[in-house]
């Protein structure tokens, strides 16, 4: 018993011996520095999700509410405010947990494929508000110009350097994840996955828990929507679209809803897929569609999972 | 503003409900059958639109051949769709279907795109509708008064259906345990098909019927998805008369809202359904304990 759990240990050291080199050498890896930035904004993001949907089994269609909140509210406190960039981050994300916090305490009163069609309804409302309130959110152009402000005396000009920070942010998410759902907390939140009423007749306020569940996956996607708007200078309005909704789920399902490190992957798998395919073809929305439908037919525990047990399966 | 001004706005809300009821209608029974949330319900009500205009503007047919075959074409596209895809993951947590029927919307959306163009294509008011028809108290546009009416009678007709007949009773109690029906020796996956179909059909004939009303384009079925759901949501899901009711409000809240508060006129039915959620979360009609 102890000889195998030392060689586990070594054997997931290992694993991390060429994970953290892959992180910090990402940008010279792929065709340009920016493409590693938005590979790691969206496996931010999608690890939040994953705590919701995976962890809690609320699937929403909504998300991109949070991640298009993050990213405009950080955008306006750039550029109306001049804010520093600590102050646009903790804004933006402040921003995103007011609003989620009226959309979650709404959406959980209904259960199961209510709550996917509230949350879709809800992504469409603020998509709407964004699309007419042109004077504040540029409307259908999108808000452009939003600036990087240095963070303490970094200059963040150059997209390696912007690739860093999002990386610090990243492990600091992780490790809060990490902490989250192997937390009694985070059990709790799985109790809520595979049988609420039980959970409930335990004496869970299962309510409360869901919606903390959601704020917390609403931080996440605020941050990585503030993130992401550094990174483009710019918020397009497609980052409240449904489509964007969409683009997180279908990135935990590729990677394996419930593992924290299956959406991270899935994510990163389908920005980097996204940006090779459109050097090719303008039909990426048609591919999309495509994987979406096999990625629910045949990876439905995620594609690493599925292609090991599907051709390397020993015996 | 007069009250005749009223009236015809009033008349234009129940119009544009009338789409929302065929769309909730088809969403609605699908849903209570297999418990599946047609996503692709939108996608459905392009191809409707599409089909119509293929038929009258490309082989110069007539539109009383496209409201009937439309349907027909969709509802077949539908039977497809349940019958190879759908059916596969039935035994799987509903959401698997749901996000299924997402990757089929932007399948059937995109490949319209790619075949039709993204550009919107302008479908004419048929010959035989244009003009008004006096109503004694105020003048009304013939074509919405057509819509009007085949929309009243679909609803009737669907009630009749699921209530009156033998199929209809085989489809009421598939709606509350699809397996005990199944072991009583009636062939119920059929009847999913079947009635996957009849939804499909129904967003099919909505299109064909809104084709004229406005330009179409490959995305148009997005927008109106989402007020469908919408409408399940207040009118309560799995409900006829909740699908009737939530389609007239959500239609006259929107015409309405353009008329006395435009920049609010897209958001009202979301803040009114914000409301219900508040007040009774299952909608006006929905039930306990129903696909929770």
């Amino acid at each position: 018993m102890g000889k195998s759990r030392i060689r586990s240990f070594i054997k997931n050291r290992w694993y991390l011996g060429w994970l953290i080199p892959l992180f910090i050498f990402l940008p010279f890896l792929t065709p340009h520095h920016s493409l590693a930035s938005e590979m790691l904004i969206f496996a931010i993001f999608a690890m939040g999700y994953d705590i919701l949907f995976g962890y809690t089994g609320l699937l929403s269609f909504g998300h991109a509410i949070f991640f298009g909140a993050g990213a405009y509210s950080l955008g306006l406190l750039l550029i109306k405010f001049q804010a520093p960039l600590l102050v646009g981050l903790l804004g933006g994300v402040s921003v995103t947990l007011a609003i989620a916090l009226v959309v979650g305490f709404l959406s959980i009163r209904v259960k199961g494929i209510y709550f996917v069609m509230v949350t879709l309804a809800f992504c469409q409302m603020f998509y709407f508000i964004a699309f007419k309130w042109a004077g504040l959110t540029g409307g259908d152009n999108g808000l452009h110009g939003v600036p990087r402000p240095p963070i303490f005396t970094i200059h963040l000009d150059s997209e390696l350097r912007l690739y860093y920070l999002i990386l610090i942010l990243f492990v600091l998410c992780l490790l809060l994840a990490l902490r989250i759902v192997h937390s009694p907390f985070g059990r709790a939140l799985q109790s809520l996955k595979s049988n609420e009423d039980r959970a409930k007749s335990i004496g869970f306020n299962t309510a409360r828990f869901k919606l903390l569940s959601f704020l917390i996956s609403a931080f996440f996607g605020g941050l990585a929507g503030g993130l992401y708007a550094l990174h483009l200078n710019f918020v397009p309005l497609e980052t409240l679209n449904i489509m964007a909704s969409g683009d997180v789920v279908i990135m935990s399902i590729i990677g394996g809803i419930g593992t924290l490190y299956g959406p991270i992957f899935g994510a990163m798998l389908l920005v980097y897929l996204k940006n090779l395919m459109s050097g090719w073809t303008a039909q990426w929305n048609f591919i999309m569609g495509i994987l979406f439908i096999t990625s629910v037919l045949t990876l439905r525990r995620g594609i690493l999972v599925e292609v090991k047990e599907r051709f390397f399966r020993k015996g | 503003m007069d009250i005749q001004f009223i009236s015809v706005q009033l008349f234009n809300g129940l119009a544009l409900g009338s789409f929302y009821v065929l769309l909730s209608l088809g969403l609605t029974i699908i849903f209570g059958m297999l418990g599946v949330v047609n996503f692709a319900h939108g996608a459905l009500y392009m191809l409707g639109a599409y089909c119509a205009y293929t038929l009258v503007q490309v082989y110069s047919g007539t539109f009383w051949m496209a409201l009937i075959l439309s349907p027909l074409i969709v509802g077949l596209v539908g039977i497809v769709m349940e019958s190879t895809l759908l059916r596969k993951l039935y035994d799987l947590p509903h959401f698997y279907n749901l996000l299924l029927t997402f990757g089929l919307m932007i399948f059937i959306e995109e490949f319209i795109q790619i075949i039709y163009s993204p550009m919107g294509k302008p479908f004419n008011t048929p010959e035989e509708f244009l003009g008004s028809f006096d109503l004694g108290f105020m003048l009304f546009p013939k074509y919405r008064l057509f819509i009007l009416v085949v929309t009243a009678f679909l609803a009737i007709g669907i009630w009749l259906f699921i209530s009156k007949t033998k199929l209809g009773a085989v489809i009421r109690a598939g709606t509350d345990d699809s397996e005990m029906v199944d072991a009583l020796g009636i062939d119920i996956s059929k009847t999913f098909t079947l009635v996957f179909g009849m939804g499909a059909g129904l967003a099919g004939l909505a299109g064909a019927l809104a084709a004229p009303l406005q330009n179409i384009f490959p995305y148009m079925g997005m927008g109106i998805l989402t007020e469908t759901f919408v409408v399940v949501i207040i009118g309560g899901m799995g409900s006829i008369f909740g699908s009737i009711l939530g389609g007239i409000i959500v239609g006259e809240l929107i015409t309405m809202g353009v008329i006395f508060w435009p920049p609010l006129a897209n958001t009202l039915i979301y803040i009114f359904m914000a409301a219900v959620l508040l007040l009774r979360p299952r909608g006006f009609f929905g039930r306990a304990k129903f696909f929770e």
